[in-house]
């Protein structure tokens, strides 16, 4: 998913409480995505209630969420609108992987073949509908806002940061970059020991942090260069040149300042080049939107996740009181007095 | 250049003011003392401090800036015994601290001050109450408050300072009027703040007989008092805790 401009990308590591009382606008689609395909039991299985619903990310958004909210960090989540036709391809693209990735998940459970049968299960993981409505409604319980956007929530949240309304964006993605977001922060609810896929190794998991003005400055281009870059290595509107890869499209768009010129220069051709640089760089965006933190429901909450779900009622209650402790009078920074 | 004197005492209650928000700190060194200035890693609370040259038995240095891993100067400073002296001098070719205490000498290595936070700038404010009391009441009403909440108001009602804590249940409240203050300027304030960051900074405050609470209405209070017989000025600031409605 979305672009692979990562390893031209300075990432800083920090510790967690750096995010402490910032507002950090998560992209929801992402997110849910990451629960999905991590939340498993050991055989791959997602987490189900007894009817057979998948509820690994209502798992995700209880837990995580409220670990991170007892950091101080305040989440937003920004959904998804509807697609821009041009993304038509790689949605295809995805479902078709989700369906081999379903049949050789199987298979690999048929031969036994745990490692496998694991990986293919993470890969076949889909955000339905379904998971995004009891998303919202589990999110509405925890007190916790969301924003609709009209198009890619990752350009609605870049949106929020720019605004000033949030501090980062968080996504596991660089899309947010290429939308202009000035800070993105990454595994943001995957810190701590993760295991490496395929190998039986753990490694500590931290955030990481980019910022997008300093990493312009250090690869000598502006933010509409960014962009072309990534048409060239390719993007969720395009497939990308062939044999270019992020430091073969760096050096060209350095070298011929865009992404018209290096089409010139090669003689290629990518469809709709200015109808996809304007989805980075003028993407559709919405200002209706409120930010606000409430007090958790915790009967909601109970009678949601423990009632229709399953869920164990001692834990649950754990958290909505761990929900309850932090919220109440809201910390401000010193920042506002400057 | 740097190389001093001081009681071990002074040292170590000047290093506790600054580590209740920072493990790391710049230390600008210069002709006239020791200064820091700091901001927790959350940007809530800050603190300025200013050790005077004349605080130290003796003093000589020229104008440069350490960073200090506090944690490694407190466990140090732990094995001094009442009215010791410690003598610090700077190497700078190798970056370290000779610190000499009690028969011992520790080679402390110095921290890179470029990598620890780069040093706040102090807001300006308009806070328009001033309560003057004794740091052991200021600690006292902190400590009665953590039993019932986690964020307790401060706030000057005419010629009363009150300090109020609200629990889902409970509530507690210390009145203070102007004859047990040791001074107080009247003016609109009450403001809210996390218990978790009052206790901490009320703890070397509670060692004054004389600690000043600038207070506004939900805006920061300052917190200063002096150390080291007035040689020592230490200023926190603390952001408030705001009702959302």
């Amino acid at each position: 998913m979305g672009t692979d401009i990562g390893e031209l990308l300075k990432k800083r590591q920090v510790e967690i409480s750096e995010l402490s009382h910032k507002v950090v606008a998560i992209d929801a689609y992402n997110m849910l995505y990451q629960f999905l395909s991590t939340i498993r039991q050991r055989d791959g299985t997602p987490l189900k209630d007894s009817r057979g619903n998948i509820t690994s990310h209502l798992s995700g958004i209880l837990y995580r969420m409220t670990s991170l909210m007892e950091e101080g960090i305040k989440p937003v989540f920004v959904f998804d609108g509807k697609p821009s036709h041009l993304k038509a391809r790689t949605i295809e693209k995805r479902m078709a992987d989700r369906e081999s990735a379903t049949i050789k998940w199987e298979e690999a459970k048929e031969k036994g073949l745990a490692e496998e049968a694991y990986m293919y299960a993470q890969a076949s993981s889909k955000v339905t509908q379904e998971i995004v409505d009891d998303s919202r409604r589990l999110l509405l319980a925890m007190g916790v806002p969301w924003v609709n956007a009209p198009s890619e929530g990752e350009a609605q949240a870049a949106h929020l940061v720019k605004r000033g309304d949030a501090n980062y964006v968080a996504s596991q993605d660089y899309d947010s970059l290429l939308f202009g977001a000035p800070l993105v922060v990454r595994n943001l609810t995957i810190t701590g020991k993760r295991k490496l896929p395929k190998k039986n190794i753990f490694v500590e998991v931290r955030p990481e942090i980019m910022q997008l003005e300093e990493n312009l400055a250090e690869l000598g281009i502006n933010q509409s260069q960014l962009v072309d870059i990534a048409i060239c290595i390719g993007t969720d509107y395009n497939q990308g040149l062939e044999r270019i890869g992020p430091k073969k499209a760096l050096k060209l768009i350095k070298e011929h300042s865009n992404i018209e010129n290096v089409l010139l220069a090669l003689e290629r051709e990518i469809e709709e080049v200015q109808e996809i640089k304007n989805i980075f760089l003028n993407p559709s965006v919405t200002d209706n939107y409120t930010l606000k933190w409430k007090r958790p429901n915790t009967d909601e909450i109970i009678a949601f996740l423990c009632e229709e779900h399953d869920f164990s009622k001692e834990r649950v209650i754990k958290a909505c009181e761990r929900l309850e402790a932090i919220s109440g009078p809201e910390q401000r920074t010193l920042d506002q007095w400057f | 250049m740097f190389k001093a004197t001081i009681d071990a005492d002074i040292l170590k209650s000047s290093i506790e003011t600054l580590s209740v928000l920072v493990d790391e700190a710049r230390f600008r060194i210069s002709t006239e003392g020791l200064s820091v200035r700091a901001v927790d890693p959350a940007n809530v609370a800050m603190v300025s401090f200013e050790l005077a040259a004349s605080a130290f038995t003796d003093f000589a240095a020229d104008d440069c800036e350490i960073g200090m891993d506090l944690t490694k100067v407190n466990d140090i400073f732990g094995v001094a015994e009442k009215n010791e002296k410690a003598t610090l001098e700077l190497d700078e070719l190798s970056q370290k601290m000779s610190i000499y205490i009690g028969g011992f000498s520790y080679t402390l290595s110095l921290l890179d001050p470029s990598t620890i936070r780069a040093e706040p700038r102090i807001p300006q404010l308009e806070l328009p109450a001033e309560v003057v009391l004794n740091g052991k009441e200021l600690q006292k009403a902190v400590k009665a408050a953590e039993k019932i909440s986690d964020h307790m108001s401060l706030g000057v009602d005419g010629d009363i300072f009150y300090m109020e804590a609200e629990g889902d249940t409970d509530k507690v409240r210390l009145e203070m009027p102007r004859d047990q203050l040791i001074d107080l300027r009247s003016g609109e304030a009450r403001s809210l703040f996390s218990l978790d960051y009052l206790s901490d900074i009320v703890k070397p405050a509670s060692k004054s007989n004389e600690v000043t609470l600038e207070l506004g209405k939900d805006y920061p209070i300052k917190i200063g008092f002096t150390i080291a017989e007035g040689a020592g000025k230490i200023s926190y600031l603390l952001a408030p805790r705001i009702e959302s409605d």
